[in-house]
């Protein structure tokens, strides 16, 4: 029965995209209506996403206005062809606010060798199908990444919320690069299990024959 | 030169943004002739996807909330009323009797009708520097590539240019496109060797020329072609129409 339920819950992405895209019309057409909705859908998620990168509460405000602002200028160009809004939002809101740390960085450190590094690394687009994960899959993923073994899931972190590239993740973290990229990969595959068999959650164990990379 | 495994176990890395360049690179071009590593990424994609929302959910304060939708292009109203220096000349303006007081709301309602105006120039001007900031960003693009497009028989004289950088996008000009008919747009795609994937619609000016800035997912299949195609106006998801104009790298 819960599965029923939970497939059940899993479809009002369809339509919740009908209403944002229908939202970016009307705040393309100047309806201010249409961005309060947009914000009011979509803000919680943002600014849980930028607050866990920036780290600072001021700052994140910051980044959230401007990831609106942005979106609100390109609402007339949105092309719906292109993947989910709320893809799109989590895509702009996660390269924005890796932009401030980086900047942070460079500023502090005074590293401005790394700049065009960073300048090259492209950012990671989150899926169209994956941002539209039910609370259910969400907390799946948040509790398997819990569950994973700390510099598995250290150097996913790094990775994705840091913005930082395999290189500056060995270092970080003090280890070999090829150890850094293995651990990565396995992390991943456990979270990728997870999420397609959340009942079977054993621990400690890769995916079927691909687990000894 | 990596084996097999070696660039396989690159997919993780890659969908997460976090190869340094020269490796990426080397997966991208592996990639393309793959399928096993593309069915890798493909997987992965949803739980690097996931990791975006897999944060502890935090509602921003109700003041971010105003501050946001007062900067919606719709907002501009709230900029008239709010201005505070039109209040208070009208009501000293009150004391010295009805001629002044036209004046001064003449004078208020002027200023905030140009205040309007220059919020909307402003926006507008904004959304140009956006274009011309992404634009100049894939000119001066390490990765650029230029694709030159032929007109189809149906528009032998339509010419056009694809510049495009993986990481920071394409810029499409065209030239000589017929006006397209009411109802219809003209679509720009990028063709990968597993599907056309759309970059946006193009509109020209009365001489059939266009000029548009669009963003491509970073992680696309290297192209094998560009073109564009007559769809209905909205746009679609996969090609439908006549080809107009169609290049290879």
């Amino acid at each position: 029965m819960w599965l029923l339920a939970a497939l059940a819950r899993m479809h009002p992405a369809a339509e919740s995209q009908a209403d944002d895209v229908s939202c970016l019309r009307r705040i393309a057409s100047g309806d201010q209506a249409g961005a309060a909705s947009l914000y009011d859908r979509h803000a919680r998620p943002l600014y849980s996403l930028i607050l866990r990168i920036v780290g600072d509460e001021t700052e994140a405000e910051d980044v959230l206005q401007d990831v609106f602002a942005q979106a609100f200028r390109q609402a007339a160009r949105y092309d719906a062809s292109r993947g989910a809004v709320a893809a799109w939002l989590l895509m702009m809101a996660r390269s924005r606010a890796i932009d401030k740390v980086r900047a942070r960085r460079t500023r502090f450190e005074g590293r401005t060798g790394d700049v065009q590094v960073l300048d090259e690394m492209p950012a990671s687009q989150p899926d169209v199908d994956s941002a539209m994960l039910d609370e259910e899959q969400t907390r799946i993923v948040r509790q398997a990444l819990g569950d994973l073994p700390m510099l598995q899931r250290m150097a996913i972190e790094l990775a994705y919320y840091e913005g930082l590239s395999h290189t500056e993740i060995a270092e970080r973290l003090e280890q070999p690069l090829g150890t850094v990229k293995t651990r990565i990969r396995l992390g991943l595959l456990k979270l990728r299990d997870v999420l397609k068999h959340p009942n079977a959650r054993s621990p400690r164990v890769g995916g079927p024959a691909e687990g000894q990379a | 030169m990596s084996t097999h495994d070696e660039l396989k176990a690159s997919a993780a890395g890659y969908v997460l943004g976090s190869l340094d360049p020269p490796e990426r690179r080397e997966f991208e071009t592996h990639l393309a002739g793959c399928a096993e590593c593309a069915a890798e990424v493909a997987s992965l994609r949803p739980v690097v996807g996931a990791l975006a929302t897999a944060v502890p959910q935090v509602t921003p304060r109700a003041e971010v909330r105003d501050r946001v939708i007062s900067r919606a292009r719709g907002g501009v109203d709230a900029g008239v009323q709010t201005r505070p220096g039109g209040r208070s000349s009208t009501s000293r303006a009150a004391a010295l009797g009805w001629l002044p007081l036209a004046a001064a709301i003449l004078l208020a309602v002027g200023a905030g009708i140009y205040a309007v105006r220059l919020q909307r120039q402003i926006g507008d001007l904004q959304v140009r520097f956006d274009q011309a900031r992404s634009t100049t960003a894939v000119l001066a693009a390490p990765d650029l590539a230029r694709i030159d497009l032929q007109g189809q028989p149906v528009a032998p004289d339509a010419r056009a240019r694809a510049l495009w950088s993986r990481s920071r996008g394409l810029v499409f000009t065209a030239a000589n496109l017929p006006p397209a008919p009411a109802g219809k747009a003209y679509q720009v795609w990028v063709v990968t060797a597993q599907a056309p994937i759309s970059a946006g619609l193009l509109t020209t000016d009365p001489a059939g020329g266009g000029s548009q800035y669009y963003m491509t997912p970073p992680d696309i299949a290297p192209p094998v072609a560009v073109a564009v195609t007559l769809e209905p106006s909205g746009g679609v998801p996969a090609p439908t129409g006549e080809k107009y104009l169609v290049g290879m790298p």
